[in-house]
């Protein structure tokens, strides 16, 4: 036998329905508030600064890479001049050792000196660019000064009889190969620096390029992941909001992030279908009270009846006979009538307390009480149909907090589904007992009537499920029910077994638990 | 047969009792009340009443039960039916079961003076009418 179709489980509360329409469009109101007043930073400008930073980024690496393929081309350049320069020198310095060791023709070797010189010339401003001031202060002074000695050393050969010829010559040999060595060598020693300079630079070119790479990966991957999972976390709680508005919690949605975007407005239009879904399930719940009262009508209107006609026999006896009659029976004839007017203003009474549509009233309530009213509110209706109903309820039972009325419409939805599924002749139970859990109360319906069907009893909470014809049964009792009592913090649970009866019990949390109300309700998830 | 008709009157109103047995004492019927209509059955089974007048919707026997007994004892009792909130099923069943009238509530004693006097008329019974007329 299934005991218990709806496990509690705790869930976000619904206290404010119970507080009152009011609350709730304040809470609305609140909600749009806090939504809009935050600054805007839409997906759309977080999408574009995503592409613009990746754009900056690639941007200096490309200018990074252009400067370095320059600044290489240069040095390149100085080399290959550099390079030629130096092949000029060391021919002239051939040409002079030549010289010295075998007396050839010196002639040749200053021609080299020019070409070297021409070489410097014509590339005197690149030699600028790259060697600085040593254009000046080293390279070409050395040069003039060997071309110089070169030069006085052919003088001397012009004229073979002056005196001491060969020690002049020997002198000048000193000077012309140091000259020579120091040129060359610094040349290219310059060399050697200017190629060590270029591999340092195509070296860091190399490193900046696979360094900004994985710079630029690991950006796009994160601007990835970041908008991703920014617009999938939001798609989720969005999901979630969808979840809870099914399984009844009306909420509104508040802001979790700093910053406004394109699913604020979907927000702000949610809370706004939440306030009509809400006004729009507290008409229903009106009107399938009205329809409960409609039901109950014919049993009120049998009631009335029975007061109604003493009145009238009695008016009509004191109008027959007043003259015969002595003042007791006077006095008793005109009792009788304020007595059966009273009767019959409380038959009504209760009635239209039950009907009148009332803003939600959370208050200690005596269940006992509430349920003898509502017992009796259907108890002409069940005498009716021929059905007895039984009371009985355990003494000093700790008050519960709720809305009487709407916790009478749940009884009463109760009483009548129990009394719809009774036999003529049958018997329904009603029973206030502390339930099973502590700090709850139970109030139990039982009748032995149809039963449930086990196929049917796990949709039987369904808004408009229902087994009864059409015009006898909206399929909405049920689940009404289930919202009121959620809304109280407490469950609906049934058990039935075809053929022999149901019993539905309603579970609620008694007044000590203040923090079940207005805070965290827990709801039977039956409706989701 | 004597001029004096036997009414007997089933409603668990007490009031009802109260007020009727006077006003057809009126019209010169002799009237024996009863609250209680398992009482009222064993009364039925003691002595014959000429017209039985009863309510449709009580809790033990309801009004077609006493229908049916009275009609068991005796073929020639009218039995009035009063009933609250008429239902025509009910109706039905009570014609179809031998019921002589219908009063509906709320009524004035006069109401039920004037059934009780068409089942004296049916049953031949003339006093109490010129009783009633009298009165
Ligand atoms: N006590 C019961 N015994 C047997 N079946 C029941 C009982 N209570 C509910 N049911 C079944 O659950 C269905 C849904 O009940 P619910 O109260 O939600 O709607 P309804 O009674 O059909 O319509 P309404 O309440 O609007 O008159 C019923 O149609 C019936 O089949
Ligand atoms: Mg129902």
């Amino acid at each position: 036998m299934p005991d218990d179709k709806q496990p509690a489980e705790p869930e976000r509360g619904q206290a404010a329905t119970v507080e009152g329409r009011y609350e709730r469009i304040k809470a609305a109101e609140a909600a749009r508030q806090a939504l809009l007043t935050r600054p805007r930073f839409s997906f759309r400008t977080q999408i574009f600064l995503g592409f613009f930073l990746a754009f900056l980024f690639s941007f200096g690496i490309a200018t990074s890479m252009v400067i370095t393929i320059y600044l290489v081309e240069n040095k390149m350049k100085f080399l290959e001049i550099a390079s030629e320069y130096v092949t000029e020198i060391q021919q002239a310095r051939r040409f002079e050792k030549n010289y010295f060791l075998y007396g050839t023709n010196l002639q040749d070797a200053l021609e080299q000196v020019y070409l070297a010189k021409t070489i410097l010339e014509k590339n005197s401003d690149e030699l600028l660019r790259v060697a600085g001031d040593k254009r000046d202060s080293m390279i070409i002074p050395h040069l003039q000064r060997y071309e110089e000695l070169l030069k006085r050393l052919a003088a001397l050969e012009s004229e073979p009889d002056s005196p001491r010829l060969n020690q002049k010559k020997k002198e000048i040999e000193m000077e012309v190969r140091q000259h020579g060595q120091e040129m060359v060598s610094f040349a290219q020693d310059v060399m050697t620096k200017e190629k060590e300079s270029m591999a340092r630079m195509v070296a860091r070119s190399r490193n900046i390029h696979v360094l900004s790479f994985a710079v630029a990966s690991i950006f796009m991957v994160y601007i990835a992941y970041f908008l991703g999972s920014s617009l999938l976390g939001t798609v989720n709680r969005f999901q979630g909001y969808a979840q809870r508005i099914a399984a009844g919690d009306f909420t509104p949605i508040t802001p979790i992030r700093r910053f406004r975007d394109e699913f604020t407005e979907l927000a702000i239009t949610i809370n706004q279908m939440l306030q009509e879904l809400e006004a729009h399930e507290a008409t229903l719940v009106q009107s399938h009270k009205m329809r409960a009262v409609g039901t109950l009508t014919a049993g009120v209107a049998h009631e009335l009846n029975n007061p109604l006609n003493n009145i009238t026999l009695t008016a009509h006896a004191l109008l027959e006979d007043y003259r015969e009659m002595n003042d007791d029976d006077r006095r008793e004839m005109l009792g009788d009538l304020v007595n059966e007017a009273g009767r019959a203003q409380s038959i009504i009474k209760n009635l239209l307390d039950f009907a009148r549509e009332s803003g939600a009233q959370v208050e200690p309530l005596d269940l006992v009480a509430l349920l003898k009213d509502t017992t009796h509110l259907a108890a002409n209706q069940i005498k009716l149909s021929g059905i007895k109903m039984e009371f009985s309820a355990t003494d000093n039972l700790p008050r519960v907090h709720g809305d009487a009325q709407q916790l009478q419409q749940v009884f009463l939805n109760l009483i009548l589904n129990a009394m719809d599924a009774s036999p003529k002749g049958g018997k329904i139970q009603v029973l206030v007992v502390p339930a099973d859990e502590p700090n709850f109360v139970a109030v139990k319906i039982i009748d032995f009537g149809s039963g449930i069907p086990e196929h049917i009893l796990g949709s039987i909470f369904d808004p408009f499920f229902t087994t009864k014809t059409k015009g006898k049964g909206t399929g909405l009792g049920l689940s009404v029910s289930q919202g009121i009592v959620a809304k109280h913090g407490g469950r609906i649970m049934v058990s039935s077994r075809e053929g022999q009866g149901s019993t539905f019990s309603v579970v609620l949390p008694i007044t000590t638990l203040p923090a079940r109300i207005g805070g965290n309700m827990p709801r039977s998830g039956a409706l989701s | 047969m004597s001029a004096q008709l036997k009414v007997m009157v089933i409603d668990d109103e007490p009031i009802v009792g109260k007020r009727l047995g006077p006003a057809l004492e009126k019209m010169g019927c002799q009237t024996e009340t009863f609250v209680d209509p398992a009482a009222a059955l064993g009364r039925l089974a003691e002595c014959e009443f000429d017209v039985v007048v009863t309510d449709v919707r009580m809790d033990e026997v309801d009004g077609i039960g006493v229908l049916e007994r009275v009609k068991a004892l005796s073929k020639r009792t009218k039995v009035i039916m009063i009933t609250g909130y008429a239902t025509l099923e009910v109706a039905h069943e009570a014609l179809a079961k031998g019921a002589f009238d219908f009063i509906a509530k709320p009524f004035k004693p006069e109401d039920l003076r004037q059934a009780v006097a068409r089942a004296a008329e049916a049953l031949g019974i003339q006093g109490p009418g010129a009783a009633a007329s009298q009165a």
